[in-house]
């Protein structure tokens, strides 16, 4: 479904992705973690070509990233991105949100656009807030308008940077939840995060990141119980005593 | 001596409506034209192409940069020299239309990019093309950052229309100009320019203020 080969990206000098071969097979959820500026966003970002990339090899849903002619609409209609800070469209209602992309790049019908809209945002538990605007809800509501908002265009994956870092922590349950429903019904996931529990409850594998290097993948007992190298060891002492 | 004149202004005021009609006129049509151009350019220079953002910035800096009055000379004395000739009406039309749009490009680029690029990349994310970022996602947002500058700037563009008297077209300057010659008043007669300059300016002028006030009261709720 996600396949790097060699993948290297440059901000000027700084090397931010190095050499990063990673494959992500239909259904599976992927854990990326790591210290921040260790290039695991951009990891992400590159996925649905929000960031270029300047060698190596990206294939997305057959697609090939790294050939410019690929179009890059197309490709992020297969895509859901969900963001820290949410990013939702503060002039629109919560259903307008979800229904935008739909109406727009589908060309779906309104009256279509919006059933699909609303049954969205009850998979998310938030059918009484459609007509709400982004500023009316909590910041836990909000994410969740954006994960139905991702969910939109049925997409085949959903890609989620730090989508609970900008929460305060009693909201913070009511996103994961989501996000572990979306991951048993065996959604293809991508997920930067520091939350070891929803790595441990549902992620196939864990990848640790440090400057610009992916430096170890392995299923989560054996990643957070027995890290191979230190730096990953250190970092995992480090969140689980925060 | 006074009276005598005041009562002669009285009985030309139809001339200087005519006169306030034209200024209406002239800066009525040159905004219609300086929007959409300004928005055409603003957009490109908030957000396009990276080898016509430099030519924009050098005309804006150039419009900006010199007066208003030698402009329209340019326009109006200089182009026939290159074999342009325009009358006096096209020709203030051509120049407040070339001043407008730099002023309202800088406004429109300005509220492009206040908006948060994070919107950019939500819009993008979801498989919006360029057009329909800008459209339904952009634009919406960066019109309340945009509308309460741009119409202070309609305010100073109608003032500025006063400028092409200099080549001759009969608008509110000019009548007064060609009044003060027969009704040696100057006080008197300008006076009643400025009134009615003010009566045009004003209610753009608590627009302006309405829209930012509103404005503010929003950023408050969010």
């Amino acid at each position: 479904m996600i396949q790097f080969k060699g993948v290297s990206k440059w901000f000027g000098k700084l090397h931010v992705l190095n050499d990063i071969n990673l494959h992500v097979t239909p259904g599976e959820v992927v854990v990326i973690c790591g210290p921040s500026g260790s290039g695991k966003s951009t990891l992400i970002r590159c996925i649905n070509r929000l960031e270029k990339f300047q060698k190596g090899e990206l294939f997305v849903d057959g697609m090939p990233l790294h050939d410019h002619a690929t179009n890059l609409t197309r490709l992020r209609a297969e895509i859901g991105f969900v963001f820290q800070q949410f990013h939702l469209y503060p002039h629109m209602t919560a259903l307008e949100n979800v229904t935008l992309a739909p109406t727009h790049v589908r060309k779906m019908k309104r009256a279509d656009a919006e059933a699909m809209a609303r049954e969205k945002l009850a998979r998310v538990g938030l059918s009484d807030k459609a007509d709400a605007h982004p500023s009316q809800l909590s910041g836990g509501q909000q994410q969740r308008v954006a994960i139905a908002r991702g969910l939109a265009m049925n997409p085949k994956i959903m890609l989620f940077d730090e989508p609970t870092s900008a929460l305060d922590p009693e909201m913070i349950g009511e996103v994961l939840d989501v996000m572990v429903k979306l991951a048993t019904e065996g959604m293809t996931m991508c997920v930067v995060t520091h939350e070891m529990g929803f790595a441990r409850q549902v992620a196939h594998r864990v990848i640790f990141m440090d400057d610009g290097r992916l430096i170890e993948s392995g299923s989560p007992a054996d990643f957070f119980d027995n890290p191979r190298t230190d730096r990953a060891a250190q970092f995992i002492s480090k969140i689980l005593t925060h | 001596m006074m009276l005598f004149y005041f009562q002669r202004l009285v009985e030309i005021l139809p001339f200087f409506f005519k006169g306030l009609w034209m200024t209406v006129v002239v800066s009525g049509i040159s905004l219609a034209l300086g929007t959409i151009l300004g928005f055409l350019l603003g957009i490109i220079r908030a957000s396009g192409n990276r080898f016509i953002k430099p030519v924009i910035g050098v005309y804006v800096a150039l419009i900006r940069g010199t007066p208003f009055v030698v402009q329209i000379f340019i326009v109006f004395f200089i182009l026939p020299d290159w074999g342009i000739q325009l009358a006096a009406f096209p020709a203030a039309i051509l120049a407040l239309t070339i001043l407008g749009t730099a002023f309202i490009c800088e406004i429109v680029a300005g509220g492009i990019k206040s908006v948060h690029s994070g919107q950019w990349e939500a819009a993008a994310s979801s498989g919006l093309n360029r057009y329909q970022q800008l459209r339904y996602v952009i634009l919406p947002q960066s019109l309340q950052t945009i509308l309460p500058p741009l119409v202070g700037q309609y305010v100073l563009l109608i003032k500025d229309s006063s400028v092409v008297s200099v080549i001759g077209v009969v608008e509110l300057t000019r009548v007064g100009w060609l009044t003060v010659v027969r009704i040696p008043e100057g006080l008197m007669v300008f006076s009643l320019v400025g009134i009615l300059y003010f009566a045009i300016s004003y209610p753009l002028i608590r627009l302006s203020n309405n829209m930012e006030k509103r404005l503010a009261t929003q950023q408050v709720m969010l």
